[in-house]
């Protein structure tokens, strides 16, 4: 991450952006297709991780949202302060926090979708 | 020295009321982005209960179905919104539109970017949140 130009990593943050947003409707859409709190009941959750396209929506916006929060948080973090050490520190920190939340997402989707529950 | 002084760091950046809306703007983006990072972490480690089994799913929904984890969610869906809107304004002024053109300045030295197009487009950003948040919590606490 260090080493991308800004101005590649501000394209990518707002493509994160919007793809999350069309991606994010479906799925609150998803859970309108039925009463609120029935979506949310066990059988139906798990039908929906069953349900293949659905998923692969469900991975992708995990790392869309995951790219574009913490990048978000990288950018505050510059903007408070700067210094070499500092800033490696950040940039790798959130690259790292980045990489941990897709992995124990993907992780749940993974389980889920084929039936290890 | 000097320059060391005139930091005012984490204080500065959370102070909203210098600079008109637009620095109001600026710092509610920024909280917003903040909120629903905690909230994307939160959703990933509540969601992640559904391995456990039935009984954990149950647990968990008995923790976040209630009237504190609805209250929650109606925040969240006005971050989202306000986050969202104010974001493709923030994008197309990056992109050099809506944001007028450069001209000489001239007392009282009101920069052309911070026009009435920026400023209304803030607040029909608040406006679409608080109208999302009232749907949602028409949606949550039963209409």
């Amino acid at each position: 991450m260090s080493k991308m130009r800004e101005s590649l990593i501000m394209k990518v943050h707002y493509g994160t952006a919007l793809g999350a947003v069309a991606l994010v409707a479906i799925h609150i859409l998803f859970r309108m297709t039925q009463d609120f709190s029935a979506s949310l009941q066990y059988q139906s959750v798990i039908a929906n991780y069953h349900f293949l396209p659905y998923a692969l929506m469900l991975e992708v916006v995990l790392i869309l949202l995951s790219v574009h929060g913490f990048n978000g948080l990288r950018v505050i973090l510059l903007e408070l302060k700067q210094g070499i050490g500092y800033e490696r520190a950040v940039n790798y920190g959130c690259l790292g926090a980045m990489t941990a939340l897709i992995v124990y997402g993907s992780r749940t989707i993974l389980m889920a979708g084929v039936g290890m529950t | 020295m000097e320059r060391q002084s005139n930091r005012e760091g984490i204080k500065g950046m959370m102070n909203p009321t210098r600079y008109g809306i637009e620095r109001f703007a600026y710092w509610l983006q920024r909280l917003t982005g903040l909120g629903l990072l905690f909230y994307l972490i939160g959703h990933i480690i509540e969601t992640s209960a559904i391995v456990e089994g039935k009984a954990a799913w149950d647990k968990m929904l008995e923790l976040t179905q209630t009237t504190e984890g609805h209250i929650i969610l109606i925040l969240v869906i006005g971050m989202s919104v306000f986050h969202t809107v104010n974001g493709i304004r923030v994008m197309l002024g990056h992109g050099g539109i809506g944001v007028g053109k450069p001209g000489r300045p001239d007392y009282p030295y009101r920069p052309a970017s911070l026009n009435y197009k920026q400023r209304l487009c803030i607040w029909v950003s608040i406006a679409l949140a608080a109208l999302a948040m009232m749907y949602g919590a028409g949606i949550l606490f039963g209409e």
